[in-house]
């Protein structure tokens, strides 16, 4: 494994020059930690930090921040601190470099010069000077001294006002826009600090094989937890803008929930939650969008039956009976385009060639067979890679004990895989539960769908003398689907306030339900997951 | 039972109300061959089921294109003489279903898919070859457990919900940032776009990464060197070509993503002036039929299909191509394909 050979970094004598490059980490990461905070508006650029405004403390925090790098590349380069340099910085950091100097010489000259092609030469200049810079020295100046100049260049801006709270710089487009302080602010001192945070990281390192690995590793490890930090964040986002609509006149108490009876025994549901057991009607307290789930529900369903059977009896006949050849290349390749396939595209393929069969109208069904069409490469992709995980010794087990082809694989193989077949699927259908593209070619209903009239696919069936003989016209009508809801909210815009209280409460809830009904498909697959393999491991 | 299935298949493809007997037939049929001769219906029935995806995929490309064949004649230019069928789409940039005179050029919609993808790419190219590096040598096991599962979450969260949060936060602070007039630029739609493509990379490139033989890895490692000159030297080399699959994976993605694109741009068909200002989001492929397949009729929905043939195909292209280099890739690793 090639995490085995990690060491720690025992080096006598190295304490203070060490502490240089955390500290000028610790401000970097600050620094972008701050930059963030003020993208997003909570450290407002034209207010001030302990008394300093924020762009004159910012511009300071990256003046020291550039010295300290420079510091440290210069020292190490005249002997006083001990590091192992390579010969020149690699070929990454020069142009990492080279190119970054050609932005900011390129955008300097634009901006003062006003127009023409002036920025073309300005910015050659610069980034072949920092081109040469780097791959002409050896790395503790090459990969220190660009940095740190880049980070005292931009805070000296910031420091001496050049670039003040309220500066804009008209592009001049003919579409109309311009470049603001407080964008351009928070961007390039998150673009600084992680240039001089990877300079000092390399510096802290050592230079040298020790100091790229710390280099990289840092960049790799915010990257790391920026992803993370956007999931957690969208979600929490969400979550927090959606519940107050969620809960508007829920309550908790035996027996004021609607009646629900299973198999003939009604039971009081002791929690009513209006948003999702209500329509939208105009004599109800408050509006819900339970016609949209149980939309939903239906239609994961179908997409279930038509798609599971299709893509598990497919990968059966893929990896137990057809030989290696041109038909499963050719199916391989049909099921990776498919599985790469635009939805949109479905949705007009469901347009073209579903609705006009089903009666000629949008229709539930047409919906289900377009998403079925959707899941169905996520199921034959994952069950043949279960299949196909499934050891040969089952297969010559079972064989030898004298049973047929078919009996090996109805009671060992398909046994075997069933986990690796039922995470895949269920991944799948959290998939394409939320797409919205596909079911708004093929099934859309209105927006506001009154509670009485969500489907009841079970109670639709019927049979006639005509034919095709079974008909449902459930089945055949165009009903509505969460996705679909929020695309309808999102473009009714103004006209909501009509049916809906408060709109906007409406809409986050909204997204807030589907993002709880397709997570929770995510939790139960990657639970089954982790549950399969423990058991496996314990076997 | 063969012949019961080809003929329902005939039947629903004629769009008879009688394909119902075929399809009663061959269950029937199946249901005979199932009690009397198991291991052979399986089989059939299996093999029917492999055709099928084939035949999904034949009648998608077969019906989207018959449907745009209209407008490819509609559009048709002369050049020296010859007429060549749907030349226009291409060479002038006036999208107006209404007013004379009506065109309906592809061009300003391909710029805007061409910003929006280049966009998504810068983002999630970088980002998601690093996280799949991390996730592949780097992650400690515990950390690991939380981070993969995260990418794979980031992946489920529907695309209108990134449109939703996009349309209400993203886009009017935008506008306010960079004093545009109106809501809806690409930069931002891209930026919205690379992070719903980032988790196809990191899946795609982790794939590719940690099927690079360990035996390589530890012979680096052996000679004494750091983990990382490993990756830079060994893993990334040897999995490069798995790794520039994923980004065209991800590129895909991009491409065909619809809903994030439709509610957060303008939903007008025009080039932006100049091409590069990406503070402008005009229209992509992908929002062209979204937004408009409500009130398109002949012509203007034989448009639409012709920008739903275009993304088909482009997108099948880049499947085939990232296909065809994993495939060299297992070859040249030594493994069985």
């Amino acid at each position: 494994m090639a995490g085995a050979t990690r060491t720690p970094l025992v080096r006598a004598d190295a304490s203070r020059p060490e502490a240089v490059a955390s500290l000028a980490m610790a401000i970097a990461v600050g620094l972008i930690a701050v930059g963030i905070a003020s993208l997003f508006g909570l450290v407002p650029i034209d207010a001030a930090i302990g008394g300093v405004p924020t762009v004159t403390a910012l511009g300071g925090l990256l003046v020291v921040l550039g010295a300290a790098v420079i510091g440290l590349g210069v020292g190490s380069a005249l002997g006083y601190i001990e590091t192992e340099p390579s010969p020149n910085a690699g070929l990454v950091a020069t142009v990492g470099f080279a190119f970054v100097w050609f932005v900011l010489g390129g955008l300097t000259a634009s901006l003062v010069l006003e127009g023409g092609l002036a920025w073309l030469p300005a910015g050659a200049v610069t980034g072949g000077a920092a081109f040469a810079m780097t791959a002409a020295t050896r790395e503790d100046i090459g990969s220190t001294l660009p940095a740190g100049a880049v980070a005292i260049v931009v805070g000296g801006t910031f420091l001496t006002g050049t670039i003040g709270p309220v500066w804009v710089w008209d592009l001049g487009f003919e579409q109309q826009a311009s470049m603001t302080a407080t964008f351009l602010v928070p961007a390039a001192t998150i673009a600084c600090g992680l240039l001089a945070g990877w300079a000092a990281a390399t510096a802290y390192g050592g230079f040298g094989a020790r100091g790229r690995r710390m280099g990289a590793y840092l960049l790799i490890y915010v990257n790391a937890s920026a992803i993370i930090g956007v999931l957690f964040l969208l979600i929490a986002f969400t979550a927090v803008r959606g519940i107050p609509g969620l809960l508007t006149g829920a309550t908790v108490g035996s027996g004021v929930g609607p009646t629900v009876s299973v198999l003939g025994v009604s039971v009081t549901l002791p929690v009513a939650v209006p948003f999702v057991m209500n329509g939208v009607s105009l004599l109800n307290d408050f509006q819900g969008v339970l016609p949209a789930i149980v939309g939903t529900v239906w239609l994961v369903v179908g997409a279930v039956v038509l798609a599971v059977p299709l893509g598990v009896g497919a990968a059966v006949f893929l990896t137990e009976y057809a030989e290696r050849g041109r038909l499963t290349q050719a199916v391989e390749v049909a099921t990776n385009g498919l599985w790469s396939t635009p939805s949109i595209v479905f949705g007009l393929f469901g347009f073209t060639f579903l609705v006009p069969r089903f009666g000629g109208n949008k229709s539930l069904l047409a919906g289900m067979v377009t998403l079925g069409f959707m899941l169905l490469p996520l199921v034959l992709i994952t069950s043949r890679e279960a299949l196909l995980a499934v050891p040969d010794e089952y297969r010559d087990a079972s064989a030898a004990l004298g049973v047929s082809k078919w009996q090996t694989i109805r009671s060992v193989v398909v046994p075997a895989a069933l986990p690796g077949v039922v995470t895949g699927t269920i991944l799948g259908v959290g998939r394409i539960a939320g797409e919205t593209a596909p079911i708004l070619l093929t099934m859309t209903g209105g927006t506001f769908v009154s509670g009485d009239r969500a489907a009841d696919v079970i109670g639709g069936f019927a049979f006639t003398s005509q034919p095709p003989f079974v008909t449902n016209p459930e089945l055949l009508q165009a009903t509505t689907a969460l996705p679909f809801q929020l695309y309808a909210l999102i473009t009714a815009g103004v006209g909501l306030g009509d049916n809906v209280s408060n709109p906007v409460e409406f809409q986050w809830a909204t997204a807030f339900v589907l993002l709880l009904v397709v997570l929770s498909f995510y939790a139960v697959g990657i639970g089954a997951r982790y549950y399969f393999r423990r058991r496996l491991r314990h076997e | 039972m063969t012949v019961a299935l080809v003929a329902s298949l005939v039947g629903f493809l004629l769009a008879s109300p009688f394909t119902a007997l075929p399809v009663a037939l061959f269950l029937l049929a199946a249901g005979v061959g199932w009690v009397r001769y198991q291991g052979l219906t399986a089989r059939v029935l299996t093999f029917a089921m492999t055709i099928a995806t084939v035949l999904i995929l034949l009648l998608i490309t077969v019906y989207i294109t018959v449907e745009s064949i209209p407008v490819i004649r509609y559009e048709t230019t002369t050049v020296f003489g010859v007429p060549v069928p749907g030349l226009r789409l291409f060479t002038e940039t006036r999208w107006d279903a209404v007013a004379e005179p009506i065109r309906y050029s592809m061009v300003p919609m391909i710029h805007g898919t061409v910003m929006v993808t280049t966009i998504a790419t810068a983002v999630a190219a970088p980002l998601g070859v690093a996280a799949a590096l991390f996730l592949s040598e780097i992650a400690p096991g515990a950390v690991r457990e939380v981070v993969k599962p995260g990418v794979e979450i980031l992946a489920g969260i529907p695309s209108i919900v990134y449109g939703f949060i996009g349309f209400t936060i993203l886009s009017p602070w935008a506008s306010e940032q960079f004093r545009t007039t109106g809501q809806g630029s690409y930069l931002f739609v891209g930026i919205v776009v690379g992070l719903m493509a980032l988790p196809t990379v990191v899946s795609v490139a982790e794939d590719a990464l940690s099927s690079v033989p360990e035996s390589m890895k530890s012979g680096s490692l052996a000679m004494g060197t750091t983990d990382w000159q490993t990756m830079t030297s060994i893993t990334i080399p040897a999995a490069f070509s798995g790794v520039s699959a994923a980004v065209l994976l991800g590129v895909g993605r991009a491409i065909g993503e619809t809903m994030a694109a439709t509610v957060m741009l303008r939903g007008v068909p025009q080039l932006t002036e100049p091409l590069y200002n990406v503070f402008y989001g005009q229209e992509t492929l992908t929002s062209l039929i979204a937004n408009n397949y409500g009130n398109a009729h002949g012509l203007q929905m034989d448009a639409l299909f012709l920008a739903g043939v275009i993304l088909f195909i482009t997108v099948l292209a880049i499947s085939i191509g990232s296909q065809y280099i994993e495939w060299r890739m297992h070859r040249k690793l030594g493994g069985e394909v």
